[in-house]
């Protein structure tokens, strides 16, 4: 790969390209520690027109790539293999345009999330879509995860909040996707480049809808003797017609983690669930809002509800929850943050299950979730130095995904498959719709080189190129139904 | 089997047999919407309408599995009665169902605060012109696994896959609405810009903000006068103080919800409609243009969202054409919903010789293609919709 080094330090400069095993061990992992991959390469670009260019040579060369924000990601997409380069967009970090009439904006991909929000503040707009990673990840990564947040009850996920997008397609031509100029026309290739975890190509620029900032917000925290009683609260509250724009809920093995670390944030150590409810909106109708929802708790037995009294009360309150999986880090050298989402009815169930799938397999689970939207994160924090326990750990993991797709839910609701839930994809979805993914797939990529492997398993691409009396369909045959 | 696993056969059976026989068929819902979009050229047809309801609709998770046949009235029917319903209100008669609205991105005022079909759709049964059963998404409100075919089936017009079932998401109804006419005096393009100004700057979260002419208003009951209809929603303290925002706006008449529904049926039969597309700035201009080439049509723009939607009732063919073809000329985009067949040659022509820069050239050069790889992958032997979408996906 020396030869190819040169000439992508051409276009990127020295200081564009490293190809020191050292220096690339940052690049080994992402958020997700159970895989690590050193790239043989990372290339840089500082521009633009030096995207294109890097993504035309490795055309050229017939080389694959892997696209990379800042790393943050939990399912292992952005790692790359040893044939594979990998393309870093941190440096394309630049607002280039406000529209505050209009609300939108448009950034280049390697612009970290929250840097856009206090970038538009003065003008009272923020960028809905907010990630627990939100001051590190980048709008870029958020578009290739379609990333949703605790505040996607109300706002919607980041599909709901792009307009258009630039994208370089693995050949090196440039399309313009969606559009900013009201209502877009044709196919929804946005909608579908939105999510599709750097295997359509990348992102050279992103113009994102903005948000009016809420006049009022109101913060309550509800704990609850039995996290089946928590389940039921959300329910309720949900089907009231009020709409909260989060509703976060914590089990107790969450509690104590949090409440034991340096993010303790009031938590009752010893209740069963906490229920974050948060509403926004208008100053007037709010309060009568935030009784609703704390007689609604009250009716299935929280034993306390408090209402935030101010900011500085309600940035406490939500610190937990930011900062849980911090929290969980303290308990074991290695934490796996998982996601799965569930139909909200089934909570109460799923949740027992995984108890269950926990204690027979004797590993940890603290459940962290976006309750409202029936998205769930049983963490894992475990020794991943004893190949026993790993082997465990991966078991209950399988269940607890097949589980939730039995349920009739998902396999992942804002994580992304990458490479750790390939395996699970079966689970979810027949070959046909599989095969049908990969069609996609190989329209925006025939070489398939960007982010190669991952998502869809190679098997099923296979598939899609026989002939279609080769692809003899089981009717009713998904597992989601 | 199931009633819908025999429903889905029944489609399968019929692309195989197209294929077989090579000859393209046309995908019809109602079959109320015939003439909108370009000309099929196909003999035969698959009709949806008896691939018509309800496959799985829990209340308490919000979301509701419909064969693509079912009406959006029997919808808002069976989850209204639960105090539920999807806030989609595509324009024509709620008789129309929900696999055209899906397949077509059909939506109407209530998009300004609720999206259109690619924001509500949760999954999808298709058959794509191959004949395989493809699923796409699920019936959860969260889902990222795997590439989101949901996106690329919804508005591809039946050109990809047929579509056999549909899940959306749906809301609780508020616990109070209110329905709201603001008179609109000045209905120049300064009076509406600064009309769509103070609406964006308005301290209410509306469910829709839709401006309507003056043509329209008289067709709707209302005063001779353009108005701003203002829908409302939440708890009653809450619907108070937006109402009294509104009121600043203007001079405000209280109506009644059934305003939408004539709304959304005020297209007189053999019309033709037109949607022109910009950024919320420059709905303006756009409504400018309308009123330039077509003083008489009927006119409406959901602000929010910035499209403004020209309605020209059969009358004058040759007056309709000429109003046509200088909207083509001057708005910024255009879109088509239907037009007399004859032409839409025409206007393809004017919008085609339109200059373009190099780069905008080469981007839509790079689309067509992408679009046409994506075509030959689902509908290889083009059986499906034949020329709705034009020559590029013919």
């Amino acid at each position: 790969m020396h030869g190819l080094a040169d000439r992508l330090r051409v276009i990127v400069g020295p200081r564009g390209v490293l190809t020191h095993p050292a220096e690339l061990l940052t690049y080994a992992a992402d958020g997700l520690p159970t895989y690590r991959r050193r790239p043989p390469l990372a290339v840089f670009p500082a521009s633009r027109v030096e995207l294109i260019e890097v993504v035309r040579l490795l055309h050229a060369e017939g080389r694959g790539f892997v696209p990379r924000g800042a790393g943050t990601g939990l399912s292992g997409g952005a790692l790359a293999d040893p044939d594979t380069v990998l393309v870093g967009l941190n440096r394309l970090d630049r607002i280039l345009a406000v529209d505050v009439e209009n609300r939108l904006a448009v950034v280049e991909p390697g612009v970290v999330n929250a840097r856009l929000t206090k970038m538009v503040a003065p003008h009272g707009l923020h960028y809905a879509p907010d990630p627990s990673s939100q001051t590190a990840c980048t709008i870029g990564g958020n578009v290739a995860e379609n990333a949703g947040g605790p505040h996607c009850l109300k706002y919607g996920v980041t599909l709901n909040h792009v307009a258009a997008a630039t994208v370089v397609l693995p050949d090196g031509e440039l399309v313009t996707l969606g559009s900013a100029d009201g209502e877009p026309d044709g196919y929804d290739l946005l909608g579908a480049f939105i999510g599709s975890e750097g295997c359509f190509g990348i992102a050279a620029d992103v113009t994102v809808r903005l948000t009016k900032n809420p006049e009022a917000i109101r913060t309550l925290l509800a704990d609850f003797r039995s996290l089946d009683d928590a389940a039921r609260a959300v329910s309720d509250i949900v089907a009231s017609g009020i709409v909260p724009a989060a509703l976060e809920m914590m089990d107790s093995a969450t509690i104590r983690a949090v409440e034991a670390s340096i993010y303790a944030a009031g938590y009752p150590v010893d209740a069963a669930a906490v229920l974050l409810a948060e509403v926004d909106g208008l100053t007037e109708g709010i309060d009568e809002d935030v009784e609703a929802i704390r007689a609604m708790c009250l009716v299935r037995g929280a034993r306390t509800v408090q209402v935030a009294a101010d900011d500085t009360s309600r940035a406490r309150l939500w610190q937990g929850r930011k900062k849980a999986f911090g929290a969980m880090g303290r308990i074991a050298p290695e934490l796996v943050v998982q996601d799965a989402v569930v139909p909200r009815t089934r909570l109460p169930e799923v949740l027992s299950a995984i108890a269950e799938i926990a204690d027979r397999h004797r590993i940890q689970v603290c459940n962290v979730f976006h309750a409202g939207d029936g998205n769930l994160h049983p963490n894992i924090a475990y020794d991943g130095r004893d190949p026993d326990v790993v082997e465990r750990v991966h078991l209950a993991m399988r269940e607890i995904m097949a589980t939730c797709v039995a349920a009739g839910g998902s396999v992942t609701g804002e994580h992304g498959i990458g490479i750790d839930k390939l395996d699970y994809m079966p689970l979810a979805f027949s070959e046909a719709s599989l095969a049908a993914m990969c069609g996609l797939r190989s329209a925006f990529d025939p070489e398939q080189r960007s982010n190669p492997s991952k998502v869809v398993p190679v098997r099923s691409c296979r598939e899609w190129r026989a002939t279609p009396a080769a692809r003899e369909t089981v009717v009713g045959g998904d597992g989601w139904r | 089997m199931t009633a819908q696993a025999a429903a889905v056969g029944t489609v399968r059976d019929r692309i195989l047999e197209a294929r077989e026989l090579r000859e393209p068929v046309r995908i019809t819902g109602a079959g109320r919407w015939q003439d909108a979009g370009r000309p099929v050229r196909a003999a035969r047809t698959i009709d949806l309408r008896n691939h018509a309801g309800i496959v799985e609709y829990v209340p308490g998770d919000l979301t509701l599995t419909a064969g693509a046949g079912t009406s959006l009235a029997e919808i808002a029917r069976i989850t209204g009665a639960e105090r539920q319903w999807l806030p989609l209100d595509p324009f024509g008669s709620a008789e129309g169902t929900l696999g055209a609205t899906v397949a077509t991105a059909s939506c109407g005022p209530l998009a300004h605060a609720f999206g259109s079909p690619r924001d509500q759709v949760l999954g999808l049964e298709t058959v794509t012109g191959t004949g395989d059963v493809v699923r796409t998404g699920g019936r959860v409100v969260k889902n990222v696994a795997g590439f989101d075919l949901t996106r690329l089936f919804t508005g591809s017009w039946g050109t990809l896959a047929v579509l056999t079932e549909v899940t959306v998401r749906l809301r609780a109804l508020p616990a109070a609405e209110a329905h709201l006419a603001v008179t609109v005096p000045d209905a120049s393009v300064a009076g509406v810009a600064a009309l769509a100004r103070a609406a964006r700057a308005l301290r209410a979260e509306p469910y829709a903000l839709e401006l309507v002419n003056r043509a329209l208003a008289l067709r709707l009951g209302l005063p001779p006068a353009a108005a701003l209809l203002v829908r409302l929603g939440g708890n009653d303290a809450s619907v108070a103080a937006q109402r009294d925002a509104v009121g600043a706006l203007g001079h405000v008449v209280e109506l009644q919800s059934g305003v939408w529904s004539a709304l959304r049926a005020a297209e007189p039969s053999g019309a033709a409609v037109v949607r022109l597309p910009a950024r919320p700035s420059d709905v303006a201009q756009c409504w400018g243009v309308i009123a330039a080439a077509a003083p008489d049509a009927l006119v409406h723009a959901t602000l929010g969202r910035g499209t403004v939607r020209a309605i020209l009732p059969a009358a004058d063919e040759g007056g309709r054409a000429t109003a046509l073809l200088a909207f083509a000329h001057a708005a910024p985009r255009w879109v088509g919903e239907r037009l007399p067949a004859a032409l839409w040659t025409e206007i393809d022509d004017v919008l085609a010789a339109r200059p373009v820069s190099d780069d905008a050239a080469r981007s839509h050069r790079a689309r067509v293609a992408l679009v046409r790889r994506i075509k030959d992958t689902y509908d290889p032997m083009h059986l499906l919709n034949p020329g709705i979408l034009g020559e590029a996906i013919a």
